[in-house]
């Protein structure tokens, strides 16, 4: 069970740095954001000291690190399996000793890993813009986005099954990106989403993507609400694994491959 | 080996609808489309055997292939191969075939080719010793050398597909099921193609399930074909005996010394130099040839009369 899914890793990484032009525009992209985020929301601070509990250095650190993690966790395997759907070069996905969803998972493992690694020069980087100072909670921040990332791999495995049944998920993936990112707070932390949209946010588990993890660090969340979130998390994941489970057991009944 | 009984698969599609509105409507409809790829199947392949499956385009070849392979679910039916039941024992039944699809790569397209290789040892799990042999004895015969370090995109179509061959073959499966490996191949690719599959075939009593177009590949690596048409077997059995069973009448050919050509069909049992003396009779003769019947020929007049 090891050695396929390693190989696979291996794929996913190779293929991340087969696309290494690619990473260095996401890296200066990154660059770009934090800066702009950091004039809008320094203009929008002014003189005050703080606001909903965070300091504006607190701030520009937290959304720092949520834009690193977001651009370091976006996850490739909808648009993969989308690709070969669409080709019917699933066919050979599906013809393996290995299951579908774990060979999918194993890919996007690697494949992050390969970006952390091209992403790791951006990191002093951002650090700075973003003025970040070590944090005083980095085992529950690890924990968390950890956590986070799994709940991540396994939201795009779900969009990868769906693809079977609509053979086109480009648009779907396109969607999840976009709410994805809104949700996970990378542009606006959460505990400043007004009314509806903010219990909307707290309900989603997009957050365990960015806010969450970013928030820890940087002290805005501490103590009961780590492991709160850290429990919340893990039922995420069991939530997650059944439905994905079942899903899974009928997209494969329903397979078609595209072409002959 | 394999045993195939009544296998039928219907495709069933959500109706198009022309118009702007046509997309939602198909999204919603409850309306569907059949369409009969593969009509009441019935075949069997003894272990070691190589046998063409052939058929005009959309005779429903890929989809057995599909159905063999355990990836598409037969709607009704029965499958065997190796005395399991493909779909519902994938995984048991992948490490037992290798599949190459002409028209498609199993190869990442932006890697080189050395990491496919790799990665199709890793997910059968084949122990590095064996794995290094294999690759060698691959590269010997397909001649990969040249170009293991290419990304796959910067290949030919030939380099590609002795890439596929290799990827299908690298863990020894006992089967093969090769559908159109010779597809848009120059004369001397196909030729290493058959001489890979004659090899595999008889080194490891690898039993092959050939779909192709060209009939010379067929003529060169099967003694027993299958044909189908629109779902249904028209035949099953030996080269020779279709050809003797269907062969249209041999023909002789006489070009006359004023530019003219006549053929004459030589019936059964009628004696040729008698024919050719009555012709001679009556013309002047330049040039004369007699065509015998080939496999091209039976399979032409088989397909043009199902279709009738
Ligand atoms: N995914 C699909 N959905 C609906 N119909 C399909 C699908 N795949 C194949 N068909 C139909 O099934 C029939 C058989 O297709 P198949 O691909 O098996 O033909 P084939 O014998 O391999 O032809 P070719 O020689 O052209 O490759 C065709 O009529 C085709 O239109
Ligand atoms: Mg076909």
């Amino acid at each position: 069970m090891i050695r396929p899914l390693a190989g696979m890793a291996r794929v996913g990484l190779r293929f991340q740095l087969a696309y290494r032009s690619d990473v260095i525009m996401t890296v200066l992209a990154l660059i770009a954001q934090v800066f702009l985020l950091r004039m809008v929301w320094t203009s929008v601070y002014g003189g005050a000291g703080q606001a909903r509990g965070l300091t504006l250095e607190a701030l520009l650190a937290y959304l720092s690190l949520a834009n690193l993690q977001a651009f370091a966790t976006t996850p490739i395997i909808p648009l993969i399996a989308h690709f070969r759907i669409r080709t019917g070069m699933v066919f050979f996905d599906l013809s393996r000793p290995t299951g579908y969803l774990p060979q999918m998972a194993a890919f996007q493992a690697g494949h992050t890993l390969g970006g952390l690694l091209m992403l790791a020069p951006a990191v002093p980087v951002v650090l700075l813009v973003g003025t970040i100072t070590p944090t005083a909670q980095p085992l529950g921040y690890a924990a968390t986005l950890t956590l986070g990332y799994v709940i991540s791999v396994m939201m795009s495995l779900l969009i990868c099954v769906i693809g079977f049944w609509t053979l086109e998920t480009g648009a779907i993936s396109l969607l999840y990106r976009l709410i994805s990112q809104f949700f996970a707070g990378t542009m606006v932390p959460l505990s400043f989403f007004p009314g509806a949209l903010g219990v909307l946010a707290e309900a989603l588990p997009f957050k365990y993507m960015g806010y969450v993890p970013a928030a820890i660090y940087v002290g805005h969340l501490s103590g009961g609400q780590v492991v709160q979130a850290m429990i919340v998390e893990v039922s995420w994941i069991a939530g997650l694994a059944v439905l994905l489970w079942a899903v899974w057991r009928r997209a494969h009944r329903r397979v078609v491959i595209n072409g002959g | 080996m394999i045993r195939v009984e009544s296998l039928t698969k219907v495709f069933r599609r959500p109706r198009t609808f022309p118009g702007p509105l046509g997309a939602l409507r198909t999204l919603v409809t409850r309306r569907y489309d059949e369409r009969v790829a593969v009509d009441d199947v019935s075949f069997e392949i003894p272990e070691g055997e190589v046998v063409g499956y052939l058929g005009p385009n959309g005779a429903g070849k890929s989809t057995t292939v599909k159905m063999l392979t355990g990836i598409l679910t037969p709607t009704s039916g029965l499958v065997e191969v190796g005395g399991r039941v493909p779909w519902r024992d994938r995984s048991a039944n992948a490490r037992s075939v290798g599949v190459v699809f002409g028209q498609r790569s199993q190869l990442w397209w932006d890697l080189p080719l050395i990491e496919s290789l790799r990665l199709v040892g890793a997910l059968y799990d084949v122990p590095a010793a064996h794995f290094t042999g294999s690759l060698r004895r691959m590269c010997d015969l397909l001649g990969l050398d040249d170009f293991l370090d290419t990304p796959v995109r910067q290949l030919s179509l030939g380099q590609r597909m002795r890439g596929d061959l290799a990827a299908a073959m690298l863990y020894d499966p006992p089967i093969l099921y090769l559908d159109e490996p010779t597809v848009g191949l120059d004369v001397l690719a196909k030729q290493a193609v058959r001489e890979f599959i004659v090899d595999t075939n008889r080194a490891g009593r690898t039993t092959v399930v050939l779909t192709t177009h060209d009939l010379a590949d067929v003529e060169a690596l099967c003694r027993r074909i299958i044909l189908i048409d629109k779902g249904r077997v028209l035949y099953d059995g030996g080269i020779d005996a279709l050809v003797t069973a269907y062969a249209p009448p041999r023909r002789l050919v006489v070009h006359l010394a004023d530019d003219e050509t006549r053929t004459f069909d030589i019936a059964g049992g009628a004696s040729v130099p008698e024919l050719i003396g009555r012709v001679a009779a009556e013309n002047t003769i330049r040039d004369l040839s007699i065509e015998e019947p080939d496999l091209e020929s039976v399979i032409k007049q088989i397909y043009a009369e199902s279709t009738r």
